[in-house]
C-alpha cells in the first residue's frame, strides 16, 4: 500500500501549494485596503447598569477588524476614525453601537441582555451559530455548570441537563463508562463488543474513539470511559447535535448524534496574566442500600423451608443453621461497600495574553477512594495547554490545543462483590479470625475479602491535540485547516493469588496474571474554505472542506500462569506458561468532502443546506462511498410586523424544521474481508465467518419540527421539538442453515428502528434585581422506540430479544398465574401446553426502560451568595433486584419476610423444585416494578468574599463553595440501584465536597 | 470578478483532489490478526497452517471434540452403553430415550459443527485449487488430508442422519438451499475422497505425530467404510494393509498406555492442543466421575464384563458420594489439567482393524482367521482365547461374539456401538426393551432450525 502514502504526500503538497498561492494573492490584496479617514485616540469606561465597571468587553471599530478589550477597571483605549462608530459587545449584555463624532472620550453603560439568546456562540462543529439563528437542534451545557462536580466522567455531568440525551451511569465504581443515547437506540446491535449506538465524540475538532475500554474487575460490565482522562474544569462547553440539520455534515458517523467537547482557551487577547487555583475535597458513600433480613428473620425463613419440605436439616444442606453462629448478625452491605470514599481535587490554571497571542495552561489532580474495604482508589492527573495567535491584521489565526491525562484505576479482581453483599446470610461467619487472618469457618463459605488480594491496576494515558490554522484570503473568504492527533494507551494488569482461593482447593490452583493493552492512535486533517457575504438583503455563509483520517486500534491480552512465588506474579518472564489470548490490530481510514450553504434573509428566514460525501474503510470496496445531506429551515415569525404589533408580549418566535439522512459506520472492521484467523490452538489458521462483499453502513433518516418562543423580552423561553428518526439497512446476522458452514452472515437487512419523541426545554428568569437573581430551567423528554420492521426475525439471534411492533427495550415474560394453592409455589402459564417452559411460552411483552425523563435546575444568587440545584427525574420500569428463591441459603429483601407470612410470595423451600417455578416467575411481571426515581442530582452553594476585603492581598477573587451529588433520591424501587434496575451494580455515590477557589 | 475566479479555482482543485485520492485513501491493509484467503494459499507454510487449523478445530468442534454434543457421547447415549446421571438435562435424556426432538440443541450442535468442519475442508480444497504459490508436493499432501477429513465427517453424517446434502464448495448462496442427497451418493463421495486421500498421501513420509492423517489413516477408514457397505473382501484387504504395518502399529499389552499420545495402537488421534488452555481431553472431563457428572455407564453394560476382564479394572471407573454412585468410562485418566498434555483423544486405533478383519473373514467363511483376530483383543484383556475355549464355534455365534467384543472394547469411543447396532439391524431388538423404541429412531432428526432456514431440507421419518 505504498502507493497510498505517496498519493497522500501528493495531496498534502497540493494543499500546501494552494495555501501559498492564495496567501501571496491575498497579501497583495490586503495592502490595497487603505483607511481613508483621519485616525484618533478614543478612551472611556464601560460599566453595567449599576455603574460597576465591566472588564473584558470587546470594543471594535465598526466595519473593521480593529479592536480592544476593556481592562479590569472597565477602561479601554482604541484608535478609530473620527467619523466612525464603535461597537461594544460582551456576553450577557446587549451589543451597543455608538458613533464617535470626533469625541475622544466615550463612556458607555451596557444593558444586560436577559436571556442572551442571540449572543452565546453555539459550536455546530464546522461552524458556529447562535440559539437565535440555528436551524438545527443543538443542546449546550457550559463548563461552569459542570466544572465543580466531583465526578470522573464528563458525560456523567450532563445527566438531567439536556432534553433527548439519556445518560445512564450504571455503576458507582469510579471510572465506569456511562451509557449515552441521543434520541434513543438506533441500531439493533447493542452489546458491548458490537454496538452500533455510540455517538460521535469530537474534542476540539478531533474525533475520538468513544467505545468503552474493555473493563476488568468491578468495571467489567460497564467498561472504562476513555473520556475520563479529560479534566472537567478544562471544558468550555459540551454541545450535543441531535437532528439531521446538525448531524448530516458528519455523514456516515452522525446517525447517533454528535457530542462536541470544546476545551477552554485563553479568555481573550490583551489580558493580564491570571491564575486560578481551586481545591476541593470531600467524602462519598453509596447513595442507596437495600433493606435486608436480619438474622432472626432469615433463620426463621430457613427453618420454615425445611419444615415445608419435610426435610431434616443436615450439615451439608444447612450449614448456616447448624454450623454457623445463629446469634451473629453482620450488615454485609456495610462491610462490603459501606465505606467512605475520600475525594480530593486540585486544579490550577494560568491564562494571559498580549495583542497577538493568548494562552491558557491548566493542570489538575483528582483522587477518589472507594467505598470498598481495603486500600483502593482512582486517581487522575491532567495537563492542558491552549495557545491562540493572530497576526496584527488578524488575517492569520493559529490555535493549538493539547490535552493530556493519565488515570489510574486501582481496584481488585472480583465481579461478585456487590451481589455477595446482598446475598450473604446475615449470620454468615466473621471475616477475620482473632489473629487477623481470613476466616474460612471450616470451609463452609467463600470469604468475600479473599478477592481483595487480587489487585487490578488499570492505567489509561490519553493525548488529544489539535492545531488549527486559518487565513482570511479575501474579505469573507477564509482558508482553514484543522489537524489533530490522538493517542490513547491503556494498560491493565491483574493478578490472581493462590491465597484468594479456598484453602481446600488452593493446592490445585496456581498464581496467575493477566495483562491487557489497548492502543488507539489516530490523526486527522481537515482543510476547509469558508465564505460569508451579504447577498441581497440577506447573509450567505458557505463552507466546503475535506477530511482525511486514519486510526489504528491494537488490543493485546496476555495471561501468565504458574508463578512459583507471590512476588513474581505479573512478571511474565517468571510464568510457567504465557499465553496470548487476544491479538487484534485494526486499521480504519476515512475520507470525506463536506459542504454547507446557509442563507438568511433579513435575519428572518433561514435556510441551511449541509451535506457530506464520505468513504470509510469499514465498507466493502464496492460500497465505500455514500452521500448524506440535510435541509434545515427556520422562520423567526416574531420579526414579522403583524406579529410584533399584535402580540407584544411575544419577544421571540421561531418555527424550524429539518430533514436529512445520516449513517452509522459503527459496523465491525474488515467485515467484508475474506480472511483466515489464528485458531485458539497453536500454528493453525481457520476461516471464522462467511464473507459478505456487500457490507455497508446503517442508514438513519431524521425529521424534526420545532417551535421556539420567547416572552417578556425573552425572560421566559420555551422550546418544543418533535422528532422522528428511522434507522434502516440494519446490519444483522442474516440467518443461514448450517449447511453453509456457519449459522449466519453479516448483512444489511431492511429492518427498521424508529425513534420518535417530544422534547421540551423551558427557561425563565424569575427574579432579577440588583442583589437577587433567580433563574429556572426545565427539560423534559418523552421518547418512544419501535421496531417497525424486521423480516424473518424468528430465524435470527434476535428472535428472543426484540419483537416487531414493540420498543427495543422489552422483556419477554411468562404469564404470571399467582401462587399454586397446592404447592405454595409460583405458577406461570404453559401457553403451548407442551409441558416445557421456553421462549414460546413467554408471550407477555413488558416495556422496560425510560418512559420519560428530564431535569429541573434552579440558579439563585443573592449578593455574594449563590445556590444552584438540579433535580433529575426518570419514569421507568425495570426488573427487581435478583435474589434466590426464599428458603435457600441467601439473604432476601426485608419485605420478603412479611410477604411470605401474608402468602403474597412463594412459600419458603430449599428444594430444587421450588427454585424452578421461582426462576420462571422471575421472568414474569411479578418481578418487574416501577423503578422511577427523582434525584437531587447536584446541589451547589458558593460564597464570594467581597472584593473590598481582598484588595490588600492582591487577590482578585476568593470563593468558598460546597457541592453535593446525589444527595437525595426518592424512589419506590425495591432494589439497589434505580439507575440500573436489576443490574446488581453499585449505586452512584452520594458525595459532599467543599472547597475554595482563588483568582490572582 | 477576481474573487469568483479564486473560488472557482479552489473548487476545481478540491474536486480533483477528491476524485483522485479518496478512493485510494480508504484502501486498508489486512490487519495483522487476519490473513486474506488468497494469501493463505500463496505459500506452503500458511497453507499447511490452514490444515493445522482444521486439526486444531476438530478438538473444538462439537461432533469430534468428545464433549457433550460429540458423536461419542450422544451416540453412546442412544445405544445401550451410556446413560445420563440424572434426568436434568433434557437434551441428554432425549438421546438416551431415543425421543429426540427436532429442536434438541445438542443434535443441532452435532449437525452444524460437522458442516463447519466440512466448510473448512472445502475452503482449503478451493484455496489449493486456485493457488499457484503452494508447491506440488505440499498441495497434494494437504488435498489428501482435507479429503480425508471431509470423508470422515460425511461418514458420521450419513450414518447418523441418513440422506444428507453433499456440500463441495464454500458458496453460501448455493449451500443455503441444498437438498438432501441419498445415502449411496454420499458413500460414493466418501469412497472417492478416501481413495484420493490414499493416493495423495502415498509418497508422503509420515510424521511421528499421529494427529496428522497419513495414508494408513485413510486406509483404515476405508476398511471401515467397506465393512459398513458389507463389501467384506475390500474390508479385509484394506484392514490387512494396516495390520501388516507391524513396525508402526501394534496392540499394546498395557491397557493404560493405549490412549497416551502417539501410542503404537493409535492410527489417528486428536490432540488437546487445539483447545489452547486446558490440556486434558474432553472425554476425560466429560466422563470421569465427579459430583457434577452428567454421563455414566449403564449398569447393564458394566455387568456384561466378566470379572477377570482387565478392561473392567482399567477402563471402567467408579464414583460415589452420599447422593450418587455410578460407573464411568475411564479410558482417559486426565480430567482437568493445564500446560501438560498426557493423553490424546483417540479416533482410529488398531483394535478396530482387527475387528474389521475378523468380521470380514467370518463373513467370508475364514473362521479360523477371524478367531485369530478376535483372540488378539481377547488375550490382551486377560480373557480366554476362542481358539482354546471354543475352536469349533459357528459363524453366527462368532459374528455375535465379535459384536459383543466390539462393544466392550470400543465403548464410549465414537459411537461404535450405536453404529454397529444400526448396521447389523439389531437396534430395535436390543434397544426396544429400554425405551419407547420405534424403528424410525435409527436416524436422528434433521434440526428444525435448519429446516426453517432451508425449506428444501426434508425431515426424517418419525419426526
Amino acid at each position: 500500500m505504498k502507493n497510498n502514502y505517496s498519493r497522500l504526500k501528493w495531496v498534502a503538497l497540493i494543499i500546501l501549494g494552494g495555501i501559498f498561492f492564495f496567501l501571496s494573492k491575498a497579501a497583495h490584496a490586503a495592502t490595497t485596503n487603505i483607511l481613508f479617514f483621519l485616525q484618533q485616540e478614543v478612551t472611556g469606561i464601560v460599566s453595567d447598569e449599576n455603574g460597576v465597571p465591566v472588564p473584558g468587553v470587546t470594543v471594535t471599530v465598526k466595519n473593521t477588524r480593529r479592536g480592544a478589550v476593556t481592562k479590569l477597571d472597565g477602561q479601554y483605549e482604541i484608535t478609530a476614525p473620527a467619523n466612525g462608530a464603535l461597537v461594544f459587545s460582551y456576553i450577557g449584555f446587549k451589543t451597543f453601537e455608538v458613533a464617535i463624532d470626533g469625541r475622544s472620550e466615550i463612556n458607555i453603560q451596557l444593558e444586560e441582555d436577559i436571556a442572551s439568546l442571540g449572543e452565546v456562540q453555539i459550536n455546530a462543529g464546522y461552524y458556529n451559530t447562535t440559539a437565535r439563528k440555528r436551524t438545527g437542534n443543538i443542546a449546550r451545557v457550559s463548563g461552569e455548570e459542570i466544572e465543580m462536580q466531583p465526578i470522573v466522567s464528563p458525560l456523567e455531568a450532563l445527566q438531567g441537563r439536556m432534553a433527548g440525551v439519556e445518560i445512564q451511569q450504571r455503576s458507582g465504581v469510579p471510572g465506569s463508562a456511562p451509557i449515552i443515547r441521543i434520541r434513543g437506540q438506533n441500531s439493533l446491535r447493542n452489546s458491548r463488543d458490537d454496538n452500533g449506538n455510540l455517538p460521535l465524540y469530537i474534542i476540539d475538532g478531533v474525533p475520538v474513539n468513544s467505545s468503552p475500554l474493555g473493563g476488568s474487575s468491578l468495571n467489567g460490565t460497564t467498561g472504562i470511559d476513555p473520556l475520563n482522562t479529560l479534566n472537567l474544569s478544562n471544558i468550555e462547553s459540551i454541545e450535543v447535535l441531535k437532528d439531521a440539520d446538525a448531524t448530516a455534515i458528519y455523514g456516515s458517523r452522525g446517525a447517533n448524534g454528535v457530542i462536541l467537547i470544546s476545551t477552554k482557551s485563553g479568555k481573550s487577547f490583551e489580558q493580564k496574566t491570571q491564575v486560578e487555583a481551586r481545591l476541593y475535597s470531600g467524602v462519598g458513600e453509596v447513595s442507596n442500600k437495600m433493606e435486608l433480613l436480619n438474622t432472626e428473620q432469615y433463620l426463621q425463613i430457613r427453618n420454615q423451608a425445611f419444615e415445608n419440605d419435610g426435610l431434616e436439616p443436615n450439615q451439608n444442606n444447612a450449614y448456616d443453621l447448624l454450623v454457623w453462629d445463629n446469634y451473629l448478625y453482620t450488615d454485609w452491605q456495610e462491610e462490603l461497600y459501606g465505606g467512605t470514599a475520600e475525594i480530593t481535587d486540585l486544579n490550577l490554571s494560568v491564562s494571559g495574553g498580549n495583542a497577538t497571542t493568548s494562552f491558557r495552561i491548566g493542570g489538575s489532580y483528582h483522587e477518589e477512594g472507594t467505598v470498598f474495604p481495603g486500600d483502593f482508589k482512582y486517581s487522575k492527573v491532567t495537563g492542558g495547554l491552549n495557545l491562540n495567535h493572530r497576526s496584527k491584521n488578524e488575517k492569520l489565526q493559529l490555535n493549538l490545543s493539547l490535552n493530556y491525562g493519565v488515570d489510574n484505576n486501582n481496584l481488585f479482581g472480583s465481579d461478585s462483590f456487590i451481589s455477595d453483599a446482598l446475598t450473604l446470610p446475615p449470620n454468615a461467619p466473621r471475616l477475620y479470625n482473632d489473629d487477623g487472618s481470613l476466616n474460612w469457618e471450616d470451609l463452609t463459605w467463600d470469604n468475600p475479602l479473599a478477592n481483595l488480594q487480587n489487585s487490578s491496576n488499570d492505567q489509561v494515558n490519553n493525548l488529544v491535540t489539535s492545531l488549527g490554522i486559518s487565513y482570511e484570503i479575501l474579505e469573507g473568504l477564509t482558508f482553514k485547516t484543522n489537524a489533530g492527533y490522538t493517542n490513547l494507551y491503556r494498560n491493565q494488569k491483574g493478578i490472581t493469588k493462590k491465597e484468594s482461593f479456598r484453602p481446600d482447593i488452593r493446592d490445585s490452583r496456581e498464581h496467575s496474571s493477566s495483562e491487557r493493552t489497548n492502543i488507539r492512535k489516530s490523526w486527522i486533517i481537515e482543510p476547509q474554505l469558508t465564505y460569508s457575504a451579504k447577498i441581497g438583503a440577506g447573509n450567505l455563509e458557505a463552507l466546503v472542506g475535506m477530511t482525511f483520517q486514519e486510526s489504528e486500534n491494537d488490543n493485546l491480552r496476555i495471561s501468565g500462569d504458574g508463578y512459583v512465588s507471590e512476588s513474581l506474579i505479573g512478571n511474565l518472564e517468571a510464568a510457567e506458561s504465557v499465553e496470548v489470548t487476544e491479538y487484534i490490530n485494526i486499521m480504519y481510514k476515512y475520507t470525506a468532502l463536506f459542504a454547507r450553504l446557509g442563507y438568511n434573509w433579513k435575519e428572518k428566514y433561514f435556510v441551511n443546506l449541509t451535506g457530506r460525501r464520505d468513504g470509510s474503510s469499514r465498507f466493502a470496496p464496492n460500497k465505500r462511498f455514500a452521500n448524506f445531506a440535510a435541509l434545515g429551515t427556520a422562520w423567526i415569525f416574531s420579526e414579522e410586523s403583524v406579529v410584533k404589533e399584535n402580540i407584544p408580549f411575544l419577544s421571540f418566535g421561531k418555527l424550524r424544521g429539518s430533514y436529512g439522512t445520516t449513517g452509522s459506520d459503527q459496523i465491525p472492521d474488515y467485515g467484508f474481508l475474506d480472511a483466515y484467523e489464528a485458531t485458539p490452538g497453536p500454528g493453525g489458521l481457520y476461516p471464522t465467518q462467511l464473507t459478505n462483499p456487500n457490507f455497508s453502513w446503517e442508514e438513519n433518516k431524521k425529521l424534526e419540527a420545532a417551535l421556539e418562543l420567547g416572552f417578556l423580552k425573552d425572560r421566559i423561553n420555551l422550546g418544543v421539538s418533535w422528532y422522528r428518526n428511522r434507522s434502516s439497512n440494519q446490519l444483522v446476522g442474516f440467518p443461514l442453515p448450517s449447511t453453509t458452514g456457519f449459522p449466519s452472515i453479516q448483512a444489511n437487512l431492511p429492518a427498521t428502528v424508529q425513534n420518535t419523541g417530544w422534547e421540551v426545554e423551558f427557561s425563565s428568569l424569575n427574579i432579577s434585581t440588583k442583589d437577587f437573581r433567580w433563574q429556572t430551567s426545565f427539560n423534559f423528554t418523552l421518547p418512544e422506540t419501535k421496531l417497525v420492521e424486521f423480516p424473518n426475525i424468528s430465524q435470527t439471534s434476535y428472535e428472543n430479544v426484540y419483537r416487531v411492533g414493540y420498543p427495543l427495550n422489552i422483556a419477554l415474560l411468562y404469564n404470571y398465574e399467582g401462587i399454586d394453592p397446592e404447592t405454595g409455589l409460583y405458577q406461570v402459564q404453559d401457553i403451548n401446553g407442551d409441558g416445557n417452559f421456553s421462549y414460546e411460552d413467554r408471550t407477555v411483552i413488558e416495556e422496560l426502560g425510560r418512559q420519560y425523563y428530564g431535569g429541573i435546575s434552579n440558579n439563585l444568587s443573592y449578593k455574594n451568595f449563590s445556590l444552584q440545584f438540579l433535580w433529575q427525574f426518570v419514569k421507568q420500569t425495570g426488573y427487581d433486584e435478583y435474589f434466590s428463591a426464599p428458603g435457600f441459603i441467601s439473604n432476601q429483601p426485608e419485605n420478603v419476610f412479611q410477604g411470605i407470612a401474608d402468602g403474597e410470595l412463594q412459600q419458603a423451600s430449599q428444594n430444587f423444585t421450588a427454585a424452578i417455578p421461582y426462576s420462571f416467575a422471575r421472568n414474569s411481571v411479578h418481578f418487574i416494578s416501577d423503578a422511577s426515581f427523582l434525584r437531587l442530582k447536584t446541589l451547589g452553594f458558593s460564597y464570594k468574599i467581597p472584593e473590598e476585603l481582598l484588595q490588600n492581598w492582591k487577590i482578585e477573587g476568593f470563593r468558598l463553595f460546597l457541592n453535593a451529588q446525589n444527595l437525595l433520591t426518592f424512589t419506590e424501587y425495591n432494589g439497589l440501584n434505580p439507575e440500573y434496575p436489576g443490574g446488581g451494580s453499585l449505586p452512584s455515590l452520594r458525595t459532599v465536597t467543599g472547597g475554595l477557589q482563588i483568582n490572582f | 470578478m477576481l474573487r469568483n475566479i479564486y473560488i472557482r479555482q479552489l473548487f476545481i482543485l478540491l474536486v480533483i483532489l477528491i476524485n483522485t485520492s479518496c478512493e485510494d485513501f480508504v484502501e486498508i491493509e489486512t490487519p495483522k490478526h487476519k490473513i486474506v484467503s488468497a494469501t493463505v494459499f500463496a505459500e506452503d507454510e500458511t497453507a499447511i497452517s490452514a490444515m493445522t487449523g482444521i486439526y486444531n478445530e476438530l478438538f473444538n468442534a462439537d461432533f469430534s471434540g468428545g464433549w457433550r454434543s460429540s458423536v461419542s457421547v450422544l451416540s453412546g447415549l442412544s445405544s445401550d452403553v451410556l446413560e445420563p446421571v440424572n434426568s436434568n438435562s433434557v437434551s441428554n435424556a432425549e438421546f438416551n430415550q431415543n425421543e429426540i426432538s427436532p429442536n434438541n440443541d445438542y443434535n443441532f450442535n452435532l449437525w452444524s459443527s460437522t458442516f463447519n468442519i466440512i466448510y473448512m475442508t472445502n475452503a482449503l480444497l478451493e484455496g489449493l485449487s486456485n493457488s499457484e504459490g503452494v508447491s506440488e508436493e505440499v498441495s497434494l499432501r494437504l488435498e489428501g488430508e482435507a479429503s480425508f477429513i471431509r470423508a470422515f465427517s460425511y461418514f458420521y453424517l450419513v450414518n447418523l442422519y441418513g440422506d444428507v446434502p453433499i456440500i463441495l464448495s464454500t458458496d453460501y448462496e448455493q449451500n443455503s438451499l441444498v437438498t438432501r442427497n441419498n445415502r449411496e451418493a454420499v458413500y460414493e463421495l466418501i469412497i472417492e475422497d478416501l481413495e484420493a486421500s490414499i493416493v495423495f498421501l502415498d509418497s508422503h513420509t509420515e510424521s511421528e505425530d499421529r494427529t496428522r492423517v497419513n495414508k494408513f489413516v485413510a486406509t483404515a477408514m476405508l476398511a471401515r467404510v467397506y465393512l459398513f457397505m458389507e463389501d467384506w473382501e475390500k474390508a479385509e484387504i484394506l484392514s490387512n494393509q494396516v495390520l501388516a504395518e507391524t513396525s508402526k502399529y501394534e496392540i499394546l499389552e498395557n491397557l493404560d498406555e493405549v490412549f497416551l499420545p502417539n501410542s503404537k495402537e493409535a492410527i489417528w488421534q486428536i490432540s488437546p492442543i487445539g483447545g489452547n488452555v486446558l490440556t486434558n481431553t474432553n472425554e476425560g472431563s466429560v466422563y470421569i466421575g465427579t459430583s457434577r457428572s452428567s454421563i455414566k455407564l449403564s449398569d447393564q453394560f458394566v455387568s456384561s464384563f466378566s470379572l477377570e476382564d482387565k478392561r473392567l479394572d482399567q477402563w471402567v471407573g467408579f464414583y460415589s458420594d452420599t447422593n450418587r454412585a455410578f460407573h464411568f468410562p475411564f479410558k482417559y485418566k486426565d480430567r482437568s489439567s493445564t500446560n501438560n498434555i498426557t493423553e490424546y483423544s483417540m479416533v482410529l486405533r488398531l483394535a478396530e482393524q482387527f475387528f474389521i478383519r475378523a468380521e470380514a473373514r467370518a463373513r467370508t467363511g475364514n473362521l479360523s482367521g477371524a478367531i485369530a483376530d478376535l483372540d488378539e483383543i481377547r488375550s490382551r484383556s486377560n480373557l480366554e482365547t476362542i481358539s482354546e475355549s471354543n475352536p469349533g464355534i459357528g459363524q453366527e455365534q462368532l459374528l455375535e461374539l465379535i459384536q459383543e467384543e466390539r462393544k466392550k472394547e470400543l465403548f464410549s469411543e465414537w459411537g461404535h456401538r450405536w453404529l454397529d447396532l444400526k448396521r447389523t439391524n439389531r437396534a430395535s431388538e436390543i434397544l426396544s426393551p429400554f425405551t419407547s423404541w420405534e424403528d424410525t429412531d435409527v436416524l436422528y432428526p434433521i434440526p428444525e432450525e435448519d429446516r426453517m432456514k432451508n425449506p428444501n431440507l426434508t425431515q426424517n421419518d418419525g419426526y
